[in-house]
């Protein structure tokens, strides 16, 4: 049973090509998700289900909020802050909410697979930034 | 398809091989280096394109289908199904007609079928969760697999060159 075909086993220039169209890809992406990033004056956009279940502006909290969202036998803590918003703890197999951390900037979001529940920031005021180049 | 046993028996193998590299680099404490959720190696990759060169892209997608379908029954996920099929097949794809060109090596079609990995991963995140928000990992997935990609082309080109001293792929 002979090979189909042999590859070329040593990189040629070619191939430079291809990382650069996957880094071309990722920048466009990158401005385009998170071109929008600004910080203070935050939204938290709760999602359950794909569905949005609440929407809590950030700026309005007297102080740090701590929200308990179950979804699909899950439960998942969410700290709320005038600074962003993390996932304290959670029921779910592989803790990715929670290795996420803290999140504080529009555009940023954690997601939680097994319990289907996602928790994006958006809008807000301009920060100091006038222009973004390159 | 018609397979001839050794055909086939070589088939069994390597979704074995897939299954046993997807479940070994769980252990790889990838994420203390690239502290990034759903970073991984890929080093299943390593099989997709052996198989895609060496025995062709109907026989590779077998190998693919079952890998997958076995995978999601070991971890009991049927969500995890979604994940791995758009995964493997997106990567499949962009591999298939990557490794037509003559001009690229191993390198470039690992590299191109790592970050079609992580697209179609990204796609069935967003089909799952309904709403946009995986997109904003998918910049920094792409980023990562470029080194993933690099690394799975190294082992595969290692398997090939090894190969050329035994008699498994000979007439």
């Amino acid at each position: 049973m002979p090979m189909k075909r042999s590859p070329e086993v040593r990189p040629k220039p070619a191939d430079a090509l291809v990382a650069l169209a996957v880094l071309a890809l990722a920048a466009a992406l990158a401005l385009s998700a998170w071109g929008g990033g600004r910080s203070g004056g935050l939204t938290a956009v709760i999602s359950v289900n794909g569905q949005v279940t609440e929407t809590v502006n950030l700026s309005r909290l007297s102080g740090p909020e701590v929200r308990e969202l179950n979804a699909n036998g899950y439960t998942l803590h969410v700290r709320l802050s005038s600074d962003g918003a993390e996932v304290i703890d959670s029921t779910c197999p592989n803790q990715v909410c929670v290795h996420t951390g803290h999140i504080s900037r529009a555009g940023q979001s954690i997601v939680c697979l097994p319990a289907r529940i996602s928790v994006t920031l958006s809008g807000g005021a301009e920060n100091g930034v006038d222009a973004v180049l390159g | 398809m018609k397979l001839t046993t050794k055909q086939l028996t070589l088939c069994a193998v390597l979704t074995a091989l897939a299954l046993a590299l997807s479940y070994v680099e769980n252990f790889l404490p990838l994420s203390l280096a690239v502290p990034l959720p759903g970073v991984k190696l890929g080093l299943a990759n390593i099989v997709t394109v052996f198989a895609l060169y060496a025995l062709g892209i109907g026989q590779a997608f077998l190998i693919l289908i079952a890998r997958c379908t076995l995978g999601a029954l070991f971890a009991g996920n049927l969500n995890a199904l979604l994940f791995s099929l758009l995964g493997g097949l997106s990567a499949m794809a962009v591999m298939a007609l990557l490794s037509r060109s003559k001009r690229l090596s191993i390198y470039g079609v690992s590299v191109g079928g790592a970050a079609a990995h992580n697209c179609g991963q990204v796609a069935a995140a967003v089909l799952t969760l309904g709403n946009t928000a995986p997109l904003y990992y998918l910049p920094l997935l792409l980023g990562v697999s470029l080194f993933t990609g690099a690394l799975t082309g190294f082992a595969a080109g290692l398997l090939f060159r090894a190969l050329e001293h035994t008699s498994l792929m000979k007439a």
